[in-house]
């Protein structure tokens, strides 16, 4: 899988869960994104966690500092 | 004790005595006592000039705000704190409230119409000895706090010199005494009341305050700051230990000596699970809205043994010294021990009334043996050693996260939407997994453009964390016997959707 299916991906989740027709990019970070708060923040690791089958360690959550990143983790782990 | 010996000579004392110790750690970046004295002789010499006594603070997460926030105190004045990210109306109709004339704002580009801005960035740097503080009587407000009213328009809560003052003097008698070895957490926003015990009790100890940036995501901001600057005094809202539940085994905590919980309903099985975690530490739940001042009940948590809980909720505890509580009826009568009704507080940290209120103050406050108590709102009963259980709330009152929502004020905000007296209902729904979510419900047949336009409408009005997390559309509102909107009805129907 390539990082921009990842985006593309990650864009159907944030969709679903945030419930709005954003397109995310990889430089936005929560601050950028509406609704993006603690709740919908859970429900977003969540969904990811269990589309891929991984596991994020909160040490690791903390340190991504946007989309690009996360993709990247998320790569890195299915690999 | 005066709110000079209790707050600005101690302060003075602290920052003059541990000059080269950090007092704030700010977005990764540490500032000593010295810098923060720096800070605030300049912009106390700025402020002297200023006639009026209300000066509204742009609560931005840098120096130069809690700087501010001294300064105000030591020119005799009082700060009502704006929230940079709230919308624009909600400030302005909190400016105009106020009547307040002078704005500082330690950040360019808000605007603030033809009223004086104080611009910090560009004030000159002042290395001069500290100046004697302005007196100021203690019966003044030291900050006045706005909170959700059931109107449609914020309540303002003024919070005075005395009532701050009797407030640090309860916490030292209850014990809860920091040093200046210690690192402490300051995740509030600086309109939220319980940010004056998180970054006050440091500064008066000499101890260093370790902010959390309102741009990040609070909890795992805080999990960051638990974990890599090993902090030793923690205050949360429980949320923040319900979120982090799934990641507790990443965390272990020896130095955390001291941690408080305040702001909502404590879950005795999430504390369980943090009381893990902080293996060292003292921990107790407080409690007290912010009419009588940050806190002033105190339930100190049991690692051995059963603790007191009502429904799976932590008990708050006693009276903190200087404060009395109370349950009664509904005709205000005092209940016996044991028997639930409204908790009712009088005492040292009652704030004297609402800002121009006459009516709200009509209701929320009341005699009762030559004194005056407030309704809190809140259903408890005390039991025979005079720990209070919480049980829920007498009105549409919620809380998320620590902060106050009235559900009346979303409706009466979404009411002014529709031209043609459309019905609408705030209901707050318990999510299994992540707690209380606010759902609209519109009384009209679903519509796209609506929905999108209602929402921008919301936002012009209401801060982020009144913005309900769903809207519901129902043709028709199901109706009781007695002709109202049946609130509970609409629920089981929003359940099914």
């Amino acid at each position: 899988m390539t990082k921009e299916e990842i985006l593309q991906q990650l864009n159907d989740i944030f969709r679903r869960v945030l419930n709005n027709k954003l397109t995310l990019t990889y430089d936005m970070s929560a601050k950028d994104v509406d609704g993006w708060d603690s709740m919908t923040n859970l429900m977003l690791i969540g969904e990811i966690e269990k589309h891929y089958d991984i596991h994020f360690k909160m040490r690791e959550i903390v340190k991504l500092a946007n989309v690009g990143e996360l993709c990247d983790t998320i790569l890195k782990k299915i690999a | 004790m005066s709110f000079y010996d209790c707050v600005i000579e101690p302060l003075q004392l602290s920052m003059t005595c541990h000059g080269e110790r950090n007092a704030f750690f700010i977005q990764e970046q540490y500032s000593t006592y010295n810098e923060l004295t720096a800070a605030v002789t300049r912009i106390r010499k700025t402020l002297h000039e200023v006639p009026e006594q209300y000066i509204a603070l742009a609560a931005h997460d840098n120096l130069l705000t809690y700087a501010s926030i001294l300064a105000i105190w030591m020119e005799g004045k009082c700060y009502i704190p704006l929230h940079p990210l709230q919308p624009k109306q909600r400030c302005e109709n909190i400016i105009c409230q106020m009547g307040i004339e002078t704005i500082i704002d330690s950040e360019e580009g808000a605007q603030y119409g033809n009223r004086r801005v104080i611009c910090l960035q560009n004030l000159p740097i002042e290395s001069e000895p500290m100046k004697p503080v302005t007196m100021c009587a203690d019966d003044m407000p030291a900050y006045i706090l706005f909170t959700s009213g059931s109107t449609g328009r914020p309540k303002g809560v003024p919070v005075t010199r005395h009532n701050l003052a009797a407030f640090v003097e309860s916490v030292r008698r209850t014990g809860f005494i920091l040093n200046e070895n210690d690192r402490c957490l300051q995740m509030f926003d600086l309109t939220f009341d319980l940010s004056v015990q998180s970054f006050l009790l440091p500064a008066l100890a000499g101890a260093c305050t370790y902010t959390v940036s309102p741009k990040k995501i609070k909890y795992q901001a805080v999990f960051e700051l638990l974990d890599e600057q090993k902090l030793t005094f923690t205050m949360m809202v429980p949320s923040v230990i319900h979120y982090l539940r799934p990641y507790m085994n990443e965390l272990n905590l020896p130095e955390l000596r001291l941690s408080l919980f305040a702001g909502e309903g404590l879950p005795a099985d999430d504390l369980k699970a943090w009381s893990e975690c902080a293996t060292k530490a003292e921990i107790h739940n407080v409690y007290g809205p912010t009419e009588n001042t940050i806190y002033c009940t105190d339930y100190c948590y049991r690692r051995e043994g059963k603790n007191k809980q009502a429904n799976g909720i932590i008990s708050i505890g006693r009276v903190m010294p200087g404060t009395e509580a109370v349950i009664v009826d509904e005709d205000l009568v005092p209940l016996p021990t044991g028997r639930k009704g409204e908790l009712c507080l009088a005492g040292e940290q009652l704030t004297p009334g609402y800002w121009h209120d006459e009516q709200k103050n009509n209701i929320s406050f009341f005699n009762l043996d030559g004194k005056r108590f407030y309704r809190t709102g809140d259903i408890c009963d005390i039991d025979l050693d005079g720990d209070i259980n919480y049980y829920g709330r007498t009105d549409s009152q919620i809380k998320i996260q620590g902060f106050r929502i009235e559900l009346s004020e979303i409706e009466c905000v979404a009411r002014r939407f529709f031209v043609d007296n459309t019905a609408v209902v705030a209901i707050a729904m318990e999510h299994p997994l992540h707690g209380l979510k606010i759902h609209l419900v519109v009384e009209r047949t679903d519509d796209d453009n609506l929905r999108v336009a209602l929402s921008e409408h919301l936002k012009q009005f209401l801060p982020t964390y009144m913005l309900p997390a769903e809207m519901n559309f129902i043709p028709v509102f199901p109706m009781n016997t007695s002709g109202k909107i049946d609130k509970q009805r609409i629920s089981n129907i929003i359940k099914n959707i």
